[in-house]
């Protein structure tokens, strides 16, 4: 009785936080006006040239590093420069935030960095300067990017212990350049800085997924993740170069007041031109791809080859999460589309990714790669958020997702580190009961009880907006977004169950345990060896930042803290919906916190049901007593073909190869052969001939006596005489 | 150049024998050229073919003065200079590979030599 | 000043001659370096000091009768090129140092510095002739690199590279000699027959008809695009690349494929603008096609050094691309293109020299997974394959970004109430151009990397009979020498530089000359279009007044031709 009074406490706590959920008249406020972008509204102001150091530091710490790979350095110095200086990267983002108004667009102009001019007119200038664009959007991104950037070069100072002087200053030379490259993707001030730092992420993910460089499936991996990216990217390329011939800039602050003013810069009305669509969709190509949605996820879980760390900090809290940022920065642009077209795509690319990738990672045994596939499910929410206009919501999930995924990933970390590799979860169970491993093991509780959307979690709040705002979106707006928010709610008991699958067979159960292949010693004496100081004091503070992550949405303003941080950037939307959809026929914002819930808790007794060990008594029914023995065997044989699928990924690689991979391969062989036998042999005939001529005639005519040579030159010289006489004359 | 000196120029070439047209100068070329080719088709001693093209050369530088007087103009004088020299050169060149070719075989019959064959 | 840097390689290349075989690589290094630091001075001269779009001028006539002189003068872009030439200069010595033989040092190192004269000569040139001789002079000190200091099928290499580009050449020449006889025969206010490069680039446009700058085009285009080289023209790179020693192949890609796309920019733009506004998709077709054909086929090469050959024809797709979009990021990234491309495929190549004197061979079957064995070339090939593949940042980003915009936005309306596209430009190709080429930046990720992961990554690979090499010649250490480090580390700044500070250090040196030239050849090919318009109209007024009789039909169809 007293648990629901809290329950209900904290939920009207929460609703109050909800400007447009209360009553009646919130429903007309989402009913009022046309499309308001308050981006273009913010004030501007310039900011001091310090706020180049957030980005600079780090490259300074890559040459530093450099400098000490140079001497064959074998301490731990290149992590202590790493953390040092993207932590001081951190305190000046830190500094930036406080003194930051709250509703003004910090510029930095650094230096011009490519700037063309052939012309006075408007659009006849190319400038995009090497220049940072502080906003709520970016100071949210970068408080975050460079805070666990920092934590988690922590972390790597140890798990990376091994490789002393092998590739030690490799990986925090990258880790470092990683974070420049964010800095400049997140703060940059035109579409081109953020090209840069897209492209600079990209080559850093690429070096860290291929950091054991060794193991051919890393490598293998690393180029997958580059070259998929790259085809990405073309979409944003080519929207960037789009959005220069419409809108004559790719500076923010310009495109944003020309978007505001409802034309192109040559004055036809947005709504009228395709570009008003092409140039989102292609913008959102550049975004899947980077966030490993629909056709682009299969370079993510491939990326887990990399260290953990690099896991968790590039392809789960930071990296992946660009294509979010990128969509919700161009929200503007999303939302002049009277038709909404990309957002449409924007929701349903997210949603079928997000109930695709959880179907995956339902049946998967490598832990990290579970972490993968949650990865792309959770992004997927993010667009999902985003298409139906629920930005605050998105760009919330992007945050406490940084979070809790950070932890779970270096929780797994923890456990591949004492493991010697070892991450299949039939190999390892009741890790609860080994020493050294409590704090991991409560670190992971917490991260996944957030990504099960377990109450209260600042995973269930961001997620609960998302899903909430699919409903009150109307289908006349985003097509299908009710739709979509069914198979997001459903996903989201998915991914409850997944989760608590892993943590019910690895971390609590019965202990047992093998070493995985990085093993050194021999196997019979093998001892796992909990962590040090520095990961387990890092595990401790994300585990706290989860928890307080779900804090934020108590402070602030409407929509809690991120609601305000969104509020003074680009990605604000206050679109006048027709009508306030509803569900049930109530608001989905007051029902979905109830919802949403019985799916978290459905999912959660699913997997102890399924997977649950003996012995917690009360809570737990699970039976198991072995790590590979669990009650969902049998319904895993009886729905044999697509149990195994989804096993396999649904062959979505084997996929790709067969149509992509392959035709192209023999398109290049055909090529190389058409260009030996065919564009040369032309070459070489035309070459030939004359020599064969020759042989000809030189048998015949080449006497080699001299007066023989005379007479006929004497003769050709007559011929071409008596020719030239008898034309002229 | 106006018109009237160069018709001046072109009437007549005055010396004191008479008036030479530019034919005269036309026909000497021609026939050294005529006697150098036909000095150079029939004959077999590699010096007087050596001196047969030497005529034609000078035939051509002949022409080419003859021509320049007649236009005025000076570029024919500058390129029988440079032919002159070019030819001085040459002269030198030849004889000496002359000497060579009559040390290998002891004789300068030109047909000695057929090593370029195809 | 230029004359001496063109004189000085010469005097050096003689004096390597002269002296010892064993001093011939420390005076070739004098040269080079000298010249060098001449040219950085000329360079900051010619960036300080005030004057026309073509300075430093210093001239003699050498034939007046037939218009020749022998006059050097260079615009913004040709100073960069001839910088980037005196930049390789020391490079290609450092990078021979032990790879040529003592006993044949004379050879290479005064050919090497023949040639080198060769090169500044035809950026340098502002008389056709001279240009013309230059330019083919380039290919006898090339012969011989080749001929004499190839790998195994030198010869046949060394061959076709001659023959090749000799024949284009020639084809060429017979453009330009048209081009300056109809300008002597026909131009207004040109006293006789000229040479001199401004005066055609004033001339030629007006006094040919549209047919003739059809002609002269594609003979132009049979030199320039061999030389380029441009799809499907580009065979005789991939073997003379990869026969070439390293210095060779250095100066191959760093320098002479550049004189195909200078020739473009200095002369078949400006000479027959009307002729390469009509023809320029179809040119640049071609272009995109070599972008992503050389690109697949270096996908499946097992011959590093024929890999990275290939890609010069992928990459300078691009550059042809840009020059062809006929505005002003085209041009800018074109040009761009041609200084980045040279460092940093001359860099690729430079590092597979040095991983060949090592190991002998180039097979990628045999060699390969280097990272942990040579680290220190292991990093500069990631950081080269990473300039080379366009990583923003570094320099070849730019020059790609530019050409693909230049395409991109160069087109004339897609509708016809979309007249106004604010930020598009006037130009023969469209966004369906942008977008192919932007394919090829994909495909450059593939084969690069896939590259690099048979070069520097994996287990290592190391052929069977490797010990066996150990004897001959000067023993090297595993990884890079402090000589060889050396010869990459200023390339390595530069792409940074370049990369991090485009505006500042190339695209505002060359912004003024590009502009003048977009501007020239916009206007001569818009006069075009009026006079052939007056010209249809005047028919059409002819064919009204006098049915039957419709007037002289070759009227219409020389538009080019101003009486």
């Amino acid at each position: 009785m007293r648990m629901t009074t809290i329950t209900e406490a904290i939920i009207s706590a929460a609703l109050a936080q909800h400007g447009s959920s209360g009553a009646g008249e919130a429903v007309a406020a989402h009913a009022a006006g046309v499309a308001e972008h308050a981006g273009a509204a913010l004030t501007s102001v310039d900011g001091p040239m310090w706020l180049g150091l957030i980005p600079l530091l780090p490259l300074l710490g890559v040459v530093i590093i450099a400098i000490l790979a140079c001497f064959n350095d074998k301490s731990k110095l290149p992590a202590w420069i790493s953390v040092g200086l993207i932590g001081v990267s951190f305190i000046l983002t830190l500094v930036t935030y406080l003194g930051w108004d709250g509703h003004s667009v910090i510029h930095t102009r650094l230096w011009e960095w490519i700037g063309l001019s052939w012309g006075d007119h408007p659009g006849q200038t190319l400038s995009s300067g090497f220049a940072f664009y502080f906003d709520g959007l970016s100071l949210l991104w970068m408080l975050f990017v460079t805070g666990l950037a920092a934590l988690i070069g922590l972390y790597a100072s140890e798990y990376m212990e091994h490789d002393l002087g092998l590739g030690y200053c490799r990986f925090f030379a990258a880790f470092c350049l990683f974070v420049f490259s964010m800095s400049c993707l997140v703060m940059g001030d035109n579409l081109l800085m953020l090209f840069l730092g897209w492209e600079g992420v990209g080559l850093c993910s690429y070096l860290l997924i291929g950091y054991f460089y060794k193991k051919k499936t890393a490598v293998d991996a690393g180029m997958k993740a580059f070259i998929v990216n790259r085809v990405g990217d073309l979409g944003l390329l080519m929207g960037m170069l789009l959005t220069f011939t419409t809108f004559g800039t790719v500076e923010y602050d310009a495109l944003f007041t020309q978007i505001h003013a409802g034309t192109t810069a040559s004055g036809v009305p947005l709504a009228d031109t395709w570009q008003v669509w092409a140039i989102p969709l292609l913008l959102m190509g550049g975004a899947f791809g980077k966030s490993a949605q629909m056709f682009f996820y299969v370079w993510l879980p491939d990326a887990m080859e990399g260290p953990t760390p690099v896991s968790a900090l590039i392809h789960a809290a930071t990296m992946v999460t660009a294509g979010v940022y990128l969509v919700a920065r161009m929200m503007p642009l999303y939302t002049a589309d009277p038709n909404h077209v990309a957002l449409t795509a924007v929701t349903w690319g997210g949603t079928i990714t997000a109930f695709w990738a959880a179907t995956i990672a339902m049946a998967q045994y490598d832990i990290k790669r579970i972490m993968g596939y949650s990865t792309i499910s959770q992004l997927g929410y993010m667009f999902a958020g985003l298409g139906v206009l629920a930005t605050t919501g998105g760009v919330f999930h992007v945050f406490t997702h940084a979070f809790f995924k950070a932890t779970l990933f270096l929780a797994c970390g923890a456990v591949m580190h004492g493991f010697a590799g070892q991450l299949d979860m039939r190999k390892l169970s009741g890790l609860w009961k080994i020493p050294g491993f409590q704090i991991t093991v409560i670190a992971m509780l917490i991260g996944c009880l957030n990504l099960s959307g377990f109450p209260f979690t600042g995973g269930y709040f961001s997620k609960d907006m998302i899903i909430a705002e699919a409903f009150v979106t109307p289908d006349s707006v985003i097509w299908g977004s009710s739709w979509a928010g069914w198979l997001l709610l459903l996903t989201a008991g998915l991914t409850a169950y997944y989760t608590f699958r892993v943590f019910f067979r690895v971390f609590v159960g019965p202990v047992v345990y093998e070493p995985g292949e990085d093993l050194h010693g021999d196997a019979e004496h093998f001892h796992p060896h909990g962590p040090k100081w520095a990961i387990n004091l890092v595990l401790t503070l994300l585990a706290v930042g989860c928890i307080a992550s779900a804090g934020l949405y108590f402070v602030g303003g409407e929509h809690g803290w991120t609601g305000g941080m969104v509020h003074a950037s680009s990605a604000v939307v206050e679109t006048g919906h027709g009508k306030h959809g509803l569900l049930f026929g109530k608001n989905p914002h007051e029902i979905m916190f109830y919802i949403s819930a019985v799916f978290g808790f459905g999912g959660i007794l699913l997997a102890a049901w399924f997977h649950g060990p003996v012995g917690l008594a009360g809570l737990l029914i699970g039976n198991r007593t072995k790590a590979d023995v669990v009650r969902m065997d049998p319904i895993a044989r009886a729905i044999r073909p697509i149990s195994t699928w989804a096993e396999h990924k649904w062959y979505v690689d084997e996929f790709y190869h067969l149509v992509l991979v392959t035709p192209l391969k023999v398109f290049a062989y055909l090529f190389s052969w058409f260009d030996k036998l065919v564009v040369d042999g032309l070459v070489n005939l035309f070459g030939g001939m004359p020599k064969v001529g020759s042989d000809v005639i030189g048998e015949t005519t080449q006497t080699g006596v001299l007066h023989d040579y005379a007479q006929r030159m004497i003769a050709g010289v007559a011929v071409v005489l008596v020719v030239v006489v008898l034309v002229v004359f | 150049m106006t018109d009237a000196v160069l018709m001046l120029a072109q009437a007549d070439f005055p010396t004191p024998m008479g008036v030479l047209t530019l034919n005269h100068y036309l026909f000497v070329s021609t026939a050294m050229f005529a006697l150098g080719l036909i000095g150079f088709m029939t004959r077999r001693n590699l010096i007087i073919m050596f001196l047969c093209t030497e005529l034609m050369f000078q035939a051509a530088g002949l022409a080419l003065i003859a021509f320049g007087r007649y236009h005025l103009n000076f570029d024919g004088q500058t390129f029988v200079i440079f032919i002159l020299t070019i030819a001085a050169a040459e002269a030198a060149m030849a004889l000496a590979l002359v000497v060579l070719l009559f040390r290998r075989r002891e004789s300068l019959d030109a047909d000695l030599w057929a090593e370029l064959k195809g | 000043m230029l004359v001496l840097l063109i004189l000085l390689p010469l005097v050096f290349g003689a004096v390597v001659l002269l002296r010892p075989n064993a001093e011939a690589r420390r005076w070739a290094l004098l040269g080079t370096t000298l010249c060098l630091v001449i040219g950085a001075f000329l360079l900051g001269r010619f960036f300080t000091s005030e004057g026309g779009p073509m300075k430093g001028v210093g001239s003699f006539e050498w034939f007046p009768a037939l218009g020749l002189s022998l006059s050097v003068g260079v615009d913004s872009v040709a100073v960069l090129l001839i910088a980037l030439t005196l930049l390789l200069g020391p490079i290609c010595v450092g990078a021979s140092w032990t790879a040529i033989p003592e006993s044949r040092a004379r050879l290479f190192f005064g050919w090497l510095l023949v040639l080198q004269a060769a090169m500044v000569g035809v950026f340098a040139a502002r008389d056709l002739v001279m240009f013309y001789t230059c330019f083919e002079f380039t290919l006898l000190p090339m012969f011989v690199l080749i001929n004499e200091f190839g790998s195994t099928n030198r010869h046949k290499a060394a061959t076709k590279f001659f023959l090749y580009t000799f024949t284009g050449s020639i084809i060429a020449l017979a453009g330009l000699v048209y081009t300056a006889w109809a300008v002597g025969t026909r131009a207004v206010g040109v006293d006789g027959f000229t040479m001199d490069i401004a005066t055609l680039t004033e001339h030629a446009s007006r006094v040919l008809s549209l047919r003739e700058q059809g002609f002269v085009l594609a003979a132009m285009l049979c030199g320039f695009a061999v030389k380029v080289p441009l799809f499907p023209l580009h065979t005789w790179l991939p073997l003379a690349h990869t026969e070439a020693p390293t210095a060779g192949s250095v100066i191959l890609a760093g320098v002479l494929l550049k004189l195909g796309t200078y020739g473009i920019y200095r002369f078949v733009l400006p000479f027959v603008p009307v002729a390469v506004y009509e023809h320029a998709p179809a040119i640049a077709v071609l272009a995109i096609i070599g972008i992503i054909y050389a690109g697949l086929i270096c996908w499946v090469q097992t011959d590093v050094k024929k890999l990275v050959a290939y890609s010069s024809v992928s990459h300078l797709g691009f550059c042809v691309l840009g020059l062809f979009a006929l505005n002003s990021p085209g041009l800018t990234g074109g040009v761009l293109y041609m200084i980045n491309h040279g460092l940093s495929t001359g860099a690729l190549f430079l590092l597979i020299g040095f991983m060949y004197e090592r190991y002998h061979t180039r097979d990628m079957r045999q060699i390969g997974g280097l990272g942990a064995k040579m680290p220190v070339w292991s990093t500069f090939m990631v950081f080269f394959v990473m300039a080379s593949v366009g990583l923003p940042g570094l320099n070849g980003f730019i020059s790609e970004f530019l050409c693909t915009m230049g395409a991109f936005v160069s087109h004339t309306p897609w509708t016809a109430g979309e007249a106004a596209q604010v930020g598009a430009t006037w130009g023969p190709l469209g966004p369906w151009f942008g977008f192919a080429a932007g394919t090829g930046v994909i495909v450059a990720a593939i084969y690069l990397l896939t590259m690099t992961a048979k070069m520097v990554w994996g287990t290592l690979r190391e052929p069977p009979d490797h010990a066996d090499h150990d004897d001959d010649g000067p023993h090297l250490p595993v990884d890079l020498t402090a000589r060889e480090i050396m010869t990459l580390a200023p390339i390595a700044a530069l792409c940074v530089v370049f990369g991090l500070f485009p505006t500042q250090t190339l695209i505002d040196a060359v912004r003024t000359d590009i502009n003048d030239q977009v501007a020239f050849v916009h206007q001569r090919v818009e006069e075009a279009a009026t006079s052939a318009g007056e010209h249809l109209a005047a028919a059409e007024q002819t064919r009204t007044e006098a049915p039957g009789s419709a007037g002289n039909p070759a009227e219409t169809v020389e538009p080019g031709v101003t009486p």
